[in-house]
C-alpha cells in the first residue's frame, strides 16, 4: 500500500506530500496542513461540514481522497476570509445569528459563498434547493436563510 | 419583589439588544478550537471494538493479531480498564441513589449493538481502526431484549437483579383518580401515545484527549460541562481533583448528550494512564449513532376527565420509558418529572402519575433537551384528539382551562408550584399571530378544493434553572486588568449556547464599561470557577447571578476608590460608560483604567480600607427552585393525503422567557429546539429492527431535517419577569419540548375530515398513508 | 470511519485502465467521483486492494450528438451534464433528472458513468436510461461492446459489465417531434433518494394519440424497471382517453419485487410509485401537447 507523492495547492500556498491513497483531503488539510476549520460530521457524504473548493467547486472533502486532489486548487475556510476581514458572507452570517456552534459553519460558508457565484440572485426556494446538503443541529437554519439572503442582497447593491 | 442583583436596569446598555456574538469570528473563518483540534506530541489515537449482537456472553478477546499490526500500541480489554474504577457517580444524582450498573467496557455480556469491548490504541485513527478489525472477540449470541415495552414478560434479563427487565418505578397521586372522578364526569379521554427514540444528534460527534503527564491528567474534551468532566475523572480515577486540568474551549453542540462524561470518555481516561502519550478518541458518525446513546424513547397512557363545558376535572399518566442497557446518569428519577409537569399550564384540580423505567438491549437512555417532554407530548395530543370527541375547537378547549394571571401563584395538582409565568397571554398572542379564524376559513376553502391544511397547537410550562444540589450555584470571578481592561471568569460549557457573549454582555452592563473591553475565559477547570456547565435551561440565570454577585463587590470597590481620589461622597459616584463621575459635575470624573491603574500600580493612595487590585470572586446560589417559562407553538401544514406528505406552512412560537440578555440568542435557541422537534415528529427514529440491531446508524437513514423541509419561524415574545437575576428566565430547551406535539396536531387537524387518530411518532409519509386506509377500511 | 488501505492507480488512457483491470482482477475497482464508493469504503461495507481512479482519462468526458443519439462520456460530472445545453435540447429527461441527484457538491464529483454502474434502483440516471433505451458502451480486452440499457442493470449494485470492464458512455437516443418528458420522485427529505420516482417520455403523433412512451420507474425493485404493460396500453391511444391515475396503477402492477425498509414499507411505495407515474405522465403529456 504505497505512499504516494501529490503537490496540492491550498489556499494559494503549494503543499507537497507523502500521502497514503486512502487518507481523505478532509484529512489532509486537518493533519497534514494543520487546516482545522475544515470539519468531519458524518465522513460518509452527508452533513456538508467538510465542504470545501476545489478547482472553485464544493465539493465534500471526505468523500475526495488526497491523491484525487493531486494538481488541483483547494481553497478551504481559511481560504475565505480571515477573523478580522471577514469576507461578505462570513459577516452576513455574523449578523444574523447563521452560526451558533460554529461547527457546521465552515461547510456552509464555502457552500453558500460557491452557491452565491453561480446563483447571485437566488430565491428562497434555490437557497433552500442549494443549502440542503448542510446540515446544521442548532440554528434551526432560520439565520442561515437570513443570511444567505442578505449576503445575495449585499452583492448585489455592491455590483448593482 | 424580585431583588436586583445587577444594580439598576437603566444602566443596561448591551442587555436586551442584538450585539454580535463575540464567538463569531474565530467560528466563521476555521479558526475554532474544538477537541478533534488538538494535536499533542505523539498522540495516539483510539478505537473501540464494539459488538455485533443485542446481546452476547464474551467468552474471550484475542489481540494478537491487532496487537502485530503495524503501529498499533496496546488493546485493553474489560479485565485492564474495569478494574480501575475507584467509583462512578454524577454530581447531578449524588451518589446515594440507587444507580444502574455501567462498566467502562462490556464484562462477560455485551448488552447492545455498539457496546465497546475493547480499546484499541495506535498511531493514527486509520491503523486504529484496522486493528479494531482484527481484534477476535469470542461471542456467544444470547436471546435479546430488544423491545422495552415487552420488556416485562421477556424470558431474559438485561441486568441481573433487576426483576421482570424494571430499572426502577415511580408514582404519586391517588392511583385510582380516574376510576374515581371518572364515572362523575361528562368525558373521559383515554389514549395511548407512543413515540420513537431520537436523539440529540450534535454536529460534532464525542470526543476526548487525555494527557497522564508527570502525576497529572490534562483533558481536552468536547463537552457541557468542564468541571463534570473533571469531578467524574477524579472519581473514576481516584486522583485528587487538582491533579486534573479539563479545558474546553469551542464544542460543536451538546444538547443533553455531551452533559456528562460516558463510558467510551470514562475509559480513554483509564487507558491514558497506561500509553506514553496523549490518547485522542474522536467518536464517528456511526458510533455515535450506535452508542452515544437514545432519548425520547417511551409510551404512556395519558387520560383526562372533563365537565360538561369542557373544564379539566382530572388528568392522569402512567408512563414507561425505554432505557435501554447502560442509560446515563441514574434515569428513574427524570421520569417523575413527566408525571409531575403533566398538568401543563392548566387548571387542573386532581393529577395523578405513574412511571416505569425498563432496560432493553439497546443503547442507554441520556439526557437530551427536556428530557421530561413526553409530558407535553402526550398532554397536547390528548387535548386535540379529546376537543375533537367533544366538538370544541381544539383551541376553544384550551381557552377553557389555561392558568390565568389571577390564578398565580398556583400549585398543581402534583406538587409543583407555578409562577411568574403567563400560559393565556402567549397562547393568545400566538393565534393572534397566526390569524387563527382567518386560517380555519382558508382551511374550510382548501377542503372544497380537494386539499388538507392543518392547525396544531401546543403549550408548556417548563422548569428551567434547577436550584436542586450541585446545579444551584454558579460562580464568577471578574478581573479588571491594570489598563482597566475586564476579563471575566466562568465555568462555561457552551456548545453554541452563546455563553462567552452573554457573559460579555451581563458584565460589561454590570460595570459600566464597553462591551469591546470585556473578554471572557471559560471552559479551563484550572482558571474558572466550579460550576456544572449547561443543562437544564440554567446559564443565563446562573451566569447573570454569578456575574452579578461578583461585579457588585468590584463596584463597590471602584467606587471607593473614585470617591477617594475624586474627594466626593460614595454615594454621589455614577458609573457608566467606562467612568466614575460625580453626579451633577460630570467633568469630575476617572476612567476606569485610571482607578485599576491606582490599585494595581499605585496602592500608596487607595483608600486605608480598600485591598489593592480589582479582582473580585463571588458565587451566586440560586433564589428559587426553578424558574418557570412558558410557551405556545404554533404549526399550520398541508397534508397530501395521496402520498402523505406533510408540508409545514406556518410556525410561530410565542413564549415568556422574561427579559431577553440577547434577543438573537433566545431566538436562536428557540428556532434550533423547534427544528429538532420538528425532527421529531416528521423525520428522525433512531430504529432497531425486531433482531436488535440499529437500523439508522448513518446520516444516510437518521433523518435530521435540512433547511428545505424547515419553515420560516415567526417569534412571539411576551415578557413575564422570573424569580431570579435581572427576571431571565431559561429557554434552551423549550423549542424541542414545544414542536412535536405542535406539528401533529396540525397534521392531526389536517386528516380530521377522514376522523383519523394519531397516537404513534414520528408521523411518516407511510404512517399517514397507513392511518388514512385503516378508517376507510373500517 | 476511516477506509481500509488500497493502492492507488491514475491510468491516463481507456487502454491503461482496462489493462489495470485486467491484471488486477477482482481486488480492484474503479473510482471515479466517487460519491456513491467512498462512502461505502469508510463505513468498510466495501474493500478493495486496489482502486483505478479515472480523472486522467479525457477520452471519458464529453457531451456530442452521434447519429441521432446523445453521447455522454461516463467521466462526464454530472453538473456539467446539469450545464449543458446540448443536453437540454437533446436529451431534457436526462437534464431534468439531474438536479434531482443528491445536492450540489455530490453532482460537483458525481459522474454518469459512476451513477450507471454503481446502478442503485432508486437513482435517477439508470431509470433515465431505461425509459430512453439507451445504449452503454464498454471496453474490455476483448474489445468494445454495446449493451442496451434493458440488459445492463442486473441486481442490487450489479449490471452487466465484465469485472474487467469499463464503462465508456451512454448513447441516449434522441426523440424528435411532438415529445415530452417528466420525472417524479417522492423523497424523505429534499436531496434523499427517493422511495419511490418515475420517468415518462411521451410522443404524440399530430391526431394527439400516444405513438410512442416509456414509462420508467426507480426505486421499486432491485433494478430500475419499465412500466411496460401501461405502454403497451397506451400506444396508439388518444390522450384524452387516458386517465394518468390507470395508467400509473397499470405501470406498477407487474412489480414483485418491491423494497421495504425503515423509511417506508413496499405497499406504500408501489403506490406512490402509482402516483409518481400519474404524475410523470401529466406533465409529459401536457408539454407534449404544447410541441
Amino acid at each position: 500500500m504505497a505512499d504516494v507523492e501529490v503537490e496540492i495547492r491550498v489556499n494559494g500556498q503549494p503543499r507537497r506530500a507523502s500521502v497514503e491513497p486512502r487518507r481523505t483531503l478532509a484529512d489532509f488539510l486537518r493533519e497534514q496542513c494543520g487546516l482545522t476549520g475544515t470539519h468531519l460530521g458524518c465522513e460518509h457524504g452527508v452533513c456538508g461540514a467538510c465542504t470545501v473548493l476545489v478547482d472553485g467547486d464544493a465539493v465534500r472533502s471526505c468523500l475526495v481522497f488526497a491523491v484525487q486532489a493531486e494538481g488541483a486548487e483547494v481553497t478551504t475556510i481559511e481560504g475565505i476570509g480571515a477573523p478580522d476581514e471577514l469576507s461578505p458572507v462570513q459577516a452576513a452570517f455574523r449578523d444574523h445569528h447563521g452560526l451558533q456552534c460554529g461547527f457546521c459553519t465552515p461547510g456552509f460558508v464555502v457552500s453558500v459563498t460557491a452557491f452565491l457565484r453561480d446563483h447571485p440572485n437566488p430565491t428562497d426556494d434555490e437557497i433552500r434547493d442549494g443549502l440542503s446538503g448542510n446540515l446544521c443541529r442548532c440554528t434551526g437554519y432560520q439565520g442561515i436563510l437570513a443570511a444567505v439572503r442578505a449576503a445575495a442582497a449585499g452583492a448585489q447593491a455592491t455590483t448593482g | 419583589m424580585v431583588p436586583q442583583m445587577t444594580g439598576p436596569t437603566s444602566a443596561a446598555r448591551y442587555a436586551g439588544t442584538r450585539v454580535h456574538r463575540v464567538e463569531d469570528a474565530r467560528l466563521l473563518t476555521g479558526y475554532g478550537t474544538f477537541v478533534d483540534d488538538i494535536t499533542r506530541p505523539g498522540m495516539l489515537h483510539a478505537c473501540f471494538v464494539r459488538s455485533p449482537f443485542p446481546r452476547a456472553r464474551i467468552d474471550g478477546v484475542h489481540a494478537t493479531e491487532a496487537l502485530a499490526l503495524d503501529g498499533v500500541h496496546a488493546v485493553f480489554t474489560a479485565a485492564d480498564i474495569n478494574p480501575e474504577v475507584h467509583e462512578l457517580w454524577y454530581s447531578i444524582m449524588g451518589k446515594d441513589i440507587p444507580d444502574t450498573p455501567r462498566p467502562l467496557l462490556a464484562e462477560g455480556e455485551a448488552r447492545f449493538v455498539g457496546d465497546p469491548v475493547a480499546i484499541v490504541v495506535a498511531g493514527s485513527r486509520y491503523v486504529a481502526e484496522d486493528a479494531a478489525e482484527l481484534v477476535e472477540v469470542d461471542y456467544e449470541p444470547l436471546e435479546p431484549v430488544v423491545d422495552y415495552r415487552s420488556a416485562r414478560d421477556a424470558s431474559e434479563l438485561v441486568h441481573e437483579g433487576y426483576e421482570k427487565n424494571v430499572a426502577g418505578r415511580l408514582r404519586g397521586g391517588n392511583k385510582d383518580l380516574m376510576a374515581e372522578v371518572g364515572p362523575s364526569a361528562a368525558h373521559v379521554v383515554s389514549e395511548t401515545i407512543h413515540q420513537q427514540a431520537y436523539v440529540a444528534c450534535p454536529m460534532e460527534t464525542r470526543g476526548i484527549v487525555a494527557e497522564w503527564s508527570g502525576g497529572e491528567m490534562t483533558i481536552w474534551a468536547g463537552t457541557q460541562a468542564p468541571h463534570e468532566v473533571r469531578a467524574v475523572c477524579s472519581r473514576v480515577l481516584g486522583l485528587p481533583e487538582h491533579r486534573i486540568r479539563v479545558i474546553m474551549r469551542d464544542t460543536g453542540g451538546g444538547f443533553g448528550q455531551k452533559v456528562a462524561p460516558l463510558r467510551e470518555d470514562l475509559c480513554v481516561m483509564v487507558a491514558a494512564r497506561k500509553v506514553p502519550a496523549a490518547l485522542k478518541w474522536i467518536e464517528d458518525r456511526r458510533e455515535n449513532l450506535m452508542a452515544a446513546g437514545q432519548a425520547r424513547h417511551e409510551h404512556g397512557t395519558a387520560s383526562m376527565a372533563f365537565a360538561e363545558d369542557g373544564t379539566i376535572l382530572a388528568a392522569n399518566i402512567v408512563h414507561t420509558q425505554d432505557v435501554g442497557a447502560y442509560p446515563t446518569p441514574w434515569p428513574v428519577g427524570t421520569a417523575a418529572a413527566v408525571g409531575m409537569i403533566f398538568p401543563g399550564p392548566y387548571r387542573v384540580p386532581q393529577a395523578a402519575w405513574a412511571t416505569t423505567s425498563m432496560f432493553s438491549n439497546t443503547a442507554g437512555r441520556i439526557a437530551y433537551r427536556g428530557p421530561w417532554q413526553f409530558e407535553t407530548v402526550a398532554r397536547e395530543l390528548l387535548l386535540d384528539i379529546a376537543a375533537r370527541r367533544m366538538d370544541i375547537d381544539p383551541v376553544e378547549l384550551r381557552r377553557r382551562n389555561f392558568l390565568a394571571a389571577d390564578d398565580l401563584p398556583y400549585a398543581m395538582a402534583t406538587g409543583m408550584p407555578l409562577d411568574h409565568i403567563s400560559p393565556r397571554e402567549v397562547f393568545e398572542h400566538a393565534l393572534e399571530l397566526l390569524d387563527h379564524d382567518a386560517f380555519r376559513e382558508e382551511q374550510a376553502a382548501a377542503r372544497e378544493q380537494g386539499r388538507y391544511l392543518g392547525v396544531g397547537t401546543s403549550s408548556y410550562v417548563e422548569p428551567t434553572t434547577s436550584a436542586m444540589g450541585a446545579f444551584g450555584t454558579e460562580g464568577a470571578t471578574i478581573r479588571v486588568e491594570p489598563t482597566g481592561k475586564v476579563n471575566v471568569y466562568v465555568a462555561g460549557g457552551s456548545t453554541g449556547n452563546s455563553l462567552e457573549t452573554t457573559a460579555v454582555q451581563l458584565t460589561a452592563d454590570a460595570l459600566g464599561v464597553a462591551i469591546e473591553d470585556v473578554n471572557t475565559i471559560q471552559g479551563d477547570t484550572a482558571v474558572t470557577p466550579f460550576g456544572l456547565g449547561t443543562g437544564g435551561s440554567r446559564s443565563g440565570s446562573m451566569i447573570a447571578g454569578a456575574v452579578g454577585t461578583t461585579a457588585r463587590t468590584l463596584r463597590e470597590r471602584i467606587i471607593a476608590i473614585a470617591a477617594h481620589k475624586l474627594e466626593a461622597a460614595v454615594e454621589d459616584i455614577e458609573l457608566a460608560d467606562g467612568r466614575a463621575t460625580v453626579r451633577g459635575t460630570p467633568t469630575a470624573g476617572l476612567s476606569i483604567a485610571e482607578i485599576a491603574h491606582t490599585a494595581y500600580f499605585d496602592a500608596a493612595s487607595l483608600p486605608p480600607d480598600i485591598e489593592p487590585g480589582l479582582e473580585a470572586s463571588g458565587r451566586y446560589r440560586a433564589e428559587a427552585m426553578s424558574i418557570w417559562a412558558n410557551a405556545t407553538h404554533v404549526c399550520t401544514c398541508e397534508v397530501d393525503v395521496t402520498t402523505g406528505m406533510v408540508t409545514i406552512l406556518r410556525y410561530i412560537v410565542s413564549e415568556d422567557c422574561g427579559p431577553m440578555i440577547n434577543p438573537n440568542v433566545v431566538e436562536g435557541q428557540i428556532d434550533g429546539g423547534t427544528v429538532q422537534g420538528i425532527g421529531g415528529a416528521l423525520y428522525e427514529h433512531l430504529a432497531y429492527d425486531e433482531d436488535g440491531n440499529p437500523i439508522a446508524a448513518t446520516f444516510v437513514d437518521y433523518l435530521m431535517p435540512t433547511i428545505a423541509e424547515v419553515p420560516v419561524i415567526e417569534h412571539g415574545h411576551i415578557e413575564t419577569p422570573g424569580p431570579g437575576p435581572g427576571g431571565y428566565k431559561g429557554v434552551g430547551e423549550g423549542g424541542a419540548i414545544g414542536a412535536p406535539p405542535a406539528v401533529i396536531n396540525a397534521v392531526a387537524d389536517a386528516l380530521s375530515p377522514f376522523g383519523v387518530t394519531i397516537t404513534d411518532l414520528p408521523v411518516t409519509p407511510a404512517s399517514i398513508v397507513a392511518l388514512l386506509d385503516e378508517v376507510r377500511a373500517s | 470511519m476511516k477506509p481500509a488501505p488500497f493502492d492507488y492507480h491514475v491510468p491516463e488512457s481507456v487502454d491503461d485502465a482496462v489493462g489495470l483491470l485486467a491484471s488486477l482482477g477482482d481486488t480492484a475497482k474503479l473510482l471515479a467521483g466517487g460519491q456513491s464508493l467512498v462512502p461505502m469504503l469508510a463505513l468498510r461495507l466495501a474493500v478493495f486492494e486496489h482502486l483505478v481512479d479515472l480523472r486522467r482519462v479525457e477520452e471519458l468526458r464529453g457531451i456530442e450528438r452521434r447519429n441521432g443519439s446523445l453521447w455522454v462520456g461516463a467521466g462526464t460530472r454530472q453538473a456539467v451534464i446539469e450545464a449543458s445545453d446540448e443536453v437540454r435540447a437533446a436529451a431534457p429527461l436526462l437534464a431534468q433528472a439531474t438536479p434531482l441527484i443528491g445536492h450540489f457538491q455530490i453532482r460537483n464529483r458525481g459522474t454518469v458513468g459512476g451513477s450507471l454502474a454503481h446502478a442503485d434502483s432508486a437513482a435517477e440516471y439508470p431509470a433515465v436510461a431505461l425509459t430512453l433505451d439507451a445504449e452503454l458502451e464498454a471496453q474490455s480486452p476483448r474489445g468494445r461492446r454495446t449493451i442496451p440499457a434493458t440488459e445492463f442493470f442486473t441486481g442490487v449494485w450489479s449490471t452487466a459489465l465484465d469485472e474487467d470492464e469499463l464503462l465508456l458512455g451512454v448513447l441516449l437516443p434522441v426523440w424528435e417531434g411532438r415529445c415530452g418528458f417528466a420525472i417524479e420522485e417522492l423523497a424523505r427529505r429534499h436531496g434523499d433518494f427517493a422511495l419511490a420516482g418515475a420517468t415518462v417520455a411521451v410522443e404524440l403523433d399530430c391526431d394527439d394519440r400516444v405513438a410512442r412512451c416509456a414509462i420508467g420507474l426507480l426505486g421499486l425493485d432491485s433494478v430500475p424497471r419499465r412500466g411496460s404493460a401501461a405502454e403497451t396500453a397506451a400506444v396508439g391511444r388518444a390522450i384524452h382517453e387516458l386517465d394518468p391515475q390507470e395508467i400509473g396503477r397499470a405501470a406498477v402492477a407487474e412489480l414483485d419485487n418491491v423494497p421495504a425498509d425503515l423509511h417506508a414499507p413496499a405497499d406504500y411505495r408501489r403506490r406512490v410509485g402509482a402516483e409518481m407515474v400519474s404524475r410523470a405522465w401529466t406533465r409529459a403529456v401536457e408539454e407534449a401537447g404544447r410541441g
